[in-house]
């Protein structure tokens, strides 16, 4: 991410904050902005947020709607003001000394509650030198608590322009295996690949062993890189399961150049028909 | 241990819970060479050793959250020799463990150099029957490298591995687990290939390692399948664990798939094989486990003391042994 645009989201929090918090809860985040010994007040402040913000959803008046949209963050419209506040405090460092930026955000991760944590993750695309979180986001990853995860994992830009391509493999893969919301991971289509594609195949063939169904999602990251040994995969999964999977499959196939699958769907009628008629898409899975 | 899964608790698709019904395998031993007890209440132990189980294997493995230092580590390996056993021992329950550097936290590199040094003067204790759990989680580099380190120490130290495959991307994981076991040299007889499914078991057991499955609700292997699996592969080098933990598991996992087995037609001997005899023909190789041993264990002291501390809180009173004629 360009820092003309960390730049306009941060004034666009900084908007935000000030039109949720009262103002003696407003000149204290300032004051510890201001203050001297910056990162150690902000440390502090980090953990005192809720006590001072309360812990409501913010409000956004039409003008704000309108300009998250434009820096695209409209998803922070549904957090709430502690978790705002926080991001805000952490978008705010002084990004010179990049040692001490890192030293200071990371002894806050080291100490992290789960709210704690979901608001450091949610900070990570506003932060200075993206480069050095890269380490931390992919442990992230590990986590087995879902609201962090979903932090990472939905709505969040950092992993999908940061990541190198095995952790971002792994954020997909866990997102499928924690039952997150797929439509809500950015890049998602952008980053697909021919290594994820294939463990995704062996994925869906242990849900299928175990008598487990495959979200129909999974298959999006598969249509481009179709071959003869997906096929065989698809063909399995054409034959043996429910209707929205089937359209799933079909839709990849549709997406994908590799003929014999393509020609091998003409021989649904139902799926050529729903394929034909234009109306299937990843939205509606 | 446990990933998160969605928990369907409808009653109408789950439909009302049976109660497990143990006079199907009334009498019969168990072992379970997978449970993480520290994770666990008195009460799971009461109930295992109720349902037969006489002995279980603890590995080491992470807390649901990582470690920030290393103190930590030597912390938790200390308890799995010590607390843990004894607390285990205050059950009738003969408790050994396996040491290692979980996978996830091997990904903490500066902390993991530091406990590879501490883990010599743990793996050679007294009941350590192997390194584990290790392997892979999401088969990073990092992963690799400790995974690796710590097969030359097994190697070294003579004893079995317990290998955790992955989650995610399990067929691969599993895949090069085995590959790298066998670059380093280590027979295959003394690896425990552990979360085994329906795509991975075939490979596993021909290529001569042990199969080792955990029954764990809504993300590993369901019972009913695990029937199935033994009905096919037959029960020779396959076992059966529970991995319960601070997730959403079943201690009774070994001895109710036992139960499940014996209602679906299995043989007394093929039960006993992947819920008793095989993991502790596989786990003996380490010298450090002896069938002697879990019967000892059932001489219950409950009035003895773990350091000055015991296990009965104030007012309580030990539990007595029920089938003792005797009343005192």
């Amino acid at each position: 991410m360009k820092r003309d645009d960390t730049r306009a989201m941060q004034n666009a929090l900084s908007a935000i904050v000030k039109s949720n918090v009262s103002a003696e809860s407003q000149n204290w985040l300032e004051s510890i902005i201001q203050s001297a010994d910056q990162s150690n007040k902000i440390s502090q402040a980090f953990v005192m947020v809720p006590r001072k913000t309360g812990k409501s959803i913010i409000q956004l008046n039409d003008e704000q709607k309108v300009l998250i949209e434009e820096v695209g963050i409209s998803y922070i419209s549904n957090w709430t003001i502690y978790r705002l506040c926080r991001v805000w405090l952490l978008s705010a460092l002084n990004s010179e000394d990049q040692d001490k930026l890192h030293a200071t955000v990371d002894r806050l991760f080291l100490a992290a509650e789960m709210n704690e944590a979901v608001a450091l993750y949610s900070a990570l695309p506003f932060l200075a030198h993206p480069e050095i979180w890269v380490k931390r986001c992919a442990e992230g990853i590990r986590s087995n608590i879902g609201s962090v995860l979903e932090a990472i994992m939905e709505n969040n830009p950092y992993p999908a322009e940061n990541l190198d391509e095995a952790a971002w493999n792994q954020l997909v893969l866990k997102a499928f295996f924690t039952e997150k919301n797929i439509k809500l991971i950015v890049g998602l289509d952008k980053r697909a690949n021919l290594d994820l594609a294939s463990t995704l195949i062996d994925y869906a063939k242990e849900r299928w062993a175990a008598g487990r169904k495959v979200n129909p999602q999974l298959w999006r990251l598969v249509g481009k890189f179709i071959n003869a040994e997906i096929f065989e995969t698809l063909k399995v999964g054409l034959q043996h399961y429910d209707q929205i999977e089937q359209r799933a499959i079909a839709l990849a196939v549709s997406q994908s150049n590799y003929q014999p699958a393509k020609d091998y769907i003409s021989t649904f009628p139902e799926l050529k028909l729903a394929l034909l008629e234009g109306n299937l898409n990843w939205d509606s899975f | 241990m446990c990933c998160s899964s969605s928990i369907e608790r409808d009653k109408a698709l789950m439909g009302e819970p049976e109660a497990f019904d143990i006079s199907a395998v009334k009498g019969m031993k168990f072992f379970d060479p997978h449970v993480h007890m520290t994770s666990r209440t008195t009460d799971d132990y009461q109930a295992m050793a109720d349902a037969g189980v006489v002995a279980l294997i603890e590995p080491a493995f992470w807390l649901g959250q990582p470690r920030t230092g290393l103190d930590s580590f030597r912390d938790y390996y200390s308890s799995l020799v010590g607390w843990e056993r004894f607390r285990s021992s205050q059950f009738g329950i003969k408790h050994y463990c396996t040491i290692g550097l979980n996978s996830r936290e091997a990904n903490n590199e500066s902390l993991a150099e530091q406990v590879m040094e501490i883990l010599p003067l743990f793996i050679y204790k007294e009941g350590v029957v192997g390194i584990g759990e290790i392997g892979f989680d999401d088969q990073t580099a990092a992963e690799e490298k400790y995974y690796r380190l710590q097969l030359q120490l097994a190697k070294e130290a003579g004893l079995p591995v317990q290998v955790h495959t992955p989650h995610r991307d399990k067929k691969k994981g599993t895949q090069r687990s085995m590959d790298i076991a066998l670059e380093h040299e280590l027979d295959p007889y003394s690896i425990i290939i552990d979360h085994n499914n329906e795509e991975t078991v075939k490979e596993v057991l021909d290529r001569g390692f042990w199969a080792a499955f955990t029954i764990y609700p809504f993300t590993k292997m369901g019972n009913e399948r695990m029937v199935e699996i033994v009905k096919q592969y037959g029960p020779e080098r396959i076992m059966v664990n529970s991995a319960a933990d601070w997730g959403i598991s079943d201690p009774l996992a070994v001895p109710k798939t036992a139960a499940l087995m014996k209602m679906r037609g299995l043989s007394d001997e093929a039960i006993e094989l992947v819920t008793y005899r095989n993991a502790i023909t596989a786990f003996a190789q380490s010298g450090q486990l002896d069938e002697a041993d879990f019967n000892a264990q059932k001489n219950v002291d409950l009035t003895e003391k773990f350091e000055g501390n015991t296990i009965l809180r104030g007012g309580q009173q030990p539990r007595t042994d029920k089938s003792s004629i005797i009343i005192s």
